[in-house]
């Protein structure tokens, strides 16, 4: 059982004011250990700069989007396991079904509460402490 | 603590910048539709629709949403960016950024705001599909099959291999990125230019750069693996890994115990030259180009920072403050003795000048394209099209130039009637245009660009111009010039500027109210600037707006009149002269008068109007400033001394005591003194009208 409070999680999204809703509603959960990237290249040297347990990442970014940095993750050998939950938009059923196609463990659809993010990444994660 | 609130905040200011990159991204789609203006447009979309989600705008979404399924057909090719397809685009645009204001402000948009644009743009498509996908929109998409897949256990068995890379510059080639490259796929690379791992001085080919680096890689292959992944790729032998570099690795890590690392050397690459290199610097450039790429890429998303405009303003004034102090210090530096190899001034000198580039530098935070202000008018004229039938194109130039922020606020209104008043007064109908033999499509041109201090805005039009013999009746007709007298081109111009003046024959939508122009006029020198007019009959006019870079310093002429000292803007002075006695006229109800080069300028004694002399008495040292207002108006101002010149700081007088009219403003001088800042606009008024002045004085004296 994982705890929240130990889990290290990179929160990747272009605009800052969703990329802090994100983080409030991690904080909400427990999660103190909280990186921020940009977008997906920024996101993808964070990632393999240091160990991490979880990825959340927006899909619409410049440079490197989400499914972009998904790939990148899983075709790189150190962090290639790395959990990775998108966060999509309502109508992105397109979108869902490509980053299942890339290996993401789960998703989440904006605008979400904690209590969604919570079971999204307990999915992923088991439940957290 | 943000609250979310804050955030709320932060998300308009995004979508602001959103919507004006959506715009850029129009406007080029406009020229050329490039797959990066589309992907940009789209992007800006979908981040304002994101948001909007994220904070519970849903009529923003709603229309954003179908804004993006266009666009994503645009991206994806299934439909083209003709002209009519990009004219819906941008009406989209425009309704958005009323949603946008209107989430923002809180009012809720009326019933069937966007129904218009929204069908025009599921038109685009097809219809329907916008429609359809709202109502189809779940939180969830329980239709497709997704299992959450549950994190595995991620600790792989890694392992530590040595990397050791070694080259003279003449075998050094793109393979090495390329091995790199290969190896970053693989696993963790920490990679090091090895100054270290260097011979001495005297072992080194004078001829050669060498490069070496040193470090490890992280990762589930092992050593063959990956020594067959490099020389794979270069089998010339530069590359060395494995258990027998570790130590060299770990010598890299320590710098001070460089011993081992030297030793090294030769055991580790087999095939290495002797290396050693003394250009370690082309060593770091060269490690690993396409990262330096990346990193680089990273610098520029992060190279900007948002900061509270309170913050800066903060630094401004203490810019201000600074500018005093040393203004101070260069007045007594003067009566200083003893500094005769002259240190003290070199020092004061640079003093001088790094204030000096502290101040440009500070004020430069405070500056911002002049580009969001033009967008807004690009908007305004596709809808003034709509509305008065005309068809016109808006050009803009120099829209980077930079302006103060303040400046720029309060631009847009000046700007907004003066389009306005070129759509409706200056661009002929379409029929009238070809019946004149000039294109159907009128043409407005702003231009943005600095010239010294100050900041140029040109708007023209190629329409009718001004009819002076209807500017002329029309003035007469209202009352605002006699009925006779012969009034000079310019002059004729200038009445546009006069409060109450319009010769829209009726009054239209758009404008025509007779309270334009000079509203304009006054917004303007508000900012401390000046407009003026050129028009040719036939062909068009041109208004320039000419308006200073910073509100906060500026440059001033210090004069003295009597026993007080005040400050004249160096940007309304025309000339300082000297007169002779026998150059000042007394002409019956007026000021005085000075003749000029054969002209006559009107004159203001500065100590009788404010009230520090009744006389009207010049010695020798007086001295006339003359003063050329927004409107053209030439007027001598007469004082006792002129003091030099100065940059001054500006403080606002009516924020704590109240407007003063001939008063700008006040600063501190070099000598602690406050100065009262002239006001060289209201001066010249009061040469116009000298009985005006009298009263004034009266009040003054009261």
């Amino acid at each position: 059982m994982p705890n929240a409070a130990a889990l290290k999680v990179l929160v990747v999204d272009d605009q800052f004011s969703v990329r802090q809703m994100t983080r409030l509603a991690l904080e909400k959960i427990g999660v103190r250990l909280i990186h921020e990237a940009e977008n997906g290249q920024e996101a993808f040297s964070v990632a393999t700069a240091q160990p991490l347990d979880l990825i959340i990442s927006d899909f619409n970014m410049p440079e490197m989007d989400g499914i972009g940095l998904l790939r990148a993750v899983r075709g790189h050998q150190a962090i290639r396991k790395l959990p990775f939950i998108l966060i999509t938009g309502r109508g992105d059923r397109e979108l869902v079904v490509k980053a299942a196609q890339a290996g993401v463990n789960n998703y989440v659809v904006k605008p979400f509460d904690e209590a969604t993010l919570r079971q999204k990444m307990e999915a992923v994660l088991g439940r957290l402490q | 603590m943000t609250t979310i609130d804050d955030l709320r905040q932060t998300f308009f200011e995004e979508s602001a910048e959103g919507l004006e990159a959506l715009d850029t991204g129009l406007g080029e789609l406009t020229e050329s539709s490039s797959e990066e203006a589309v992907n940009a447009v789209f992007r800006a979309i979908h981040s304002i629709k994101g948001g909007a989600g994220v904070f519970g705008f849903s009529s923003l979404v709603d229309f954003a949403h179908v804004f993006e399924t266009v666009l994503d057909q645009l991206r994806h090719g299934k439909l083209a960016a003709a002209p009519q397809v990009v004219e819906v685009l941008q009406k989209a645009n425009d309704t958005l950024s009323d949603l946008v204001a209107m989430a923002r402000s809180g009012e809720a948009p009326p019933a069937n705001f966007d129904a218009d644009s929204r069908s025009a743009l599921t038109q685009l498509i097809g219809g329907g599909e916008g429609g359809d996908h709202d109502k189809g929109v779940a939180d969830d998409f329980d239709d497709i099959d997704f299992q959450p897949i549950r994190a595995e256990d991620t600790e792989g068995e890694l392992r530590r291999i040595g990397l050791v890379y070694r080259a003279t510059q003449a075998q050094y080639d793109d393979k090495f990125a390329a091995v790199l490259n290969a190896l970053r796929a693989v696993g963790k690379v920490d990679l090091q230019a090895d100054i270290e791992a260097v011979p001495t001085l005297a072992d080194c080919d004078p001829n050669q750069a060498y490069i070496v680096c040193t470090g490890a890689i992280e990762t589930e292959l092992n050593e063959n693996e990956l020594r067959d992944i490099v020389t794979g790729i270069d089998s010339s032998g530069s590359w060395a890994l494995g258990d027998a570099v570790n130590e060299t690795a770990a010598a890299a890590a320590e710098p001070a115990d460089a011993l081992p690392a030297v030793d090294l050397a030769p055991s580790a690459g087999e095939t290495a030259p002797a290396a050693a290199a003394p250009a370690a610097a082309a060593t770091q450039a060269a490690e690993h180009p396409e990262q330096r790429d990346a990193t680089s890429g990273k610098h520029a998303a992060t190279t900007t920072i948002r900061v509270d405009l309170e913050k800066i303003d903060r630094v401004v004034n203490m810019v201000g403050e600074l500018v005093i102090s040393q203004t101070m210090l260069g007045q007594m530096f003067q009566n200083v003795q003893g500094d005769p190899e002259g240190r003290m001034a070199q020092v004061l000198e640079d003093v001088f000048l790094h204030t000096r580039e502290l101040k440009n530098a500070v004020m430069a935070m405070r500056a911002q394209p002049v580009r969001s202000v033009f967008q807004r008018m690009s908007r305004l004229v596709r809808e003034l099209s709509v509305k008065t039938g005309k068809r016109v194109r808006l050009e803009t130039f120099g829209e980077g130039t930079e302006v103060d922020k303040t400046v720029i606020e309060r631009l847009s209104d000046p700007l907004t009637h003066i389009i306005r008043n070129a759509m409706d007064h200056g661009i002929e109908s379409p029929d009238r245009r070809r019946a004149v033999g000039k294109a159907e499509e009128g043409t407005i041109t702003l231009l943005a660009d600095q010239r010294s201090s100050r900041i140029v805005i040109e708007i023209s039009d190629d329409g009718a111009g001004i009819d002076p013999e209807r500017v002329i009746k029309k003035a007469r007709d209202n009352g605002l010039i006699p009925m006779e007298g012969h009034l000079s081109e310019d002059e004729i111009n200038n009445l546009i500027f006069l409060p109450g003046f319009s010769t829209a024959s009726g009054i239209s939508e758009i404008s025509g109210r007779g309270v334009g122009m000079d509203v304009v006029r006054r917004n303007v020198q508000d900012l401390g600037g000046r407009i003026s007019l050129k028009s040719t009959p036939g062909r068009g006019m041109t208004i320039q707006l000419a308006l200073p870079l910073t509100l906060a310093v500026m440059d001033g002429m210090i004069v003295k009149v009597a026993t007080e000292t005040y400050v004249m803007p160096i940007s309304s002075i025309v000339e300082c002269i000297r007169p002779s006695a026998s150059e000042y006229h007394s002409l019956l109800g007026t000021r005085g008068a000075l003749r000029l080069r054969g002209a006559i300028v009107p004159i203001v004694y500065l100590a009788e109007l404010f009230d520090l002399s009744a006389s009207r008495e010049t010695t020798d040292e007086s001295t006339v400033i003359i003063i050329e207002t927004s409107e053209g108006v030439r007027v001598g101002i007469v004082v006792d001394q002129l003091c030099g010149h100065q940059q001054v700081v500006i403080k606002s007088i009516e924020e704590n005591y109240g407007a003063v009219r001939g008063i700008a403003g006040a600063t501190i001088l070099g000598d602690g003194h406050v100065a009262f800042i002239l006001d060289a606009e209201r001066l010249g008024e009061f040469a116009k009208y000298p009985e005006f002045v009298t009263a004034r004085r009266e009040q003054y004296v009261q």
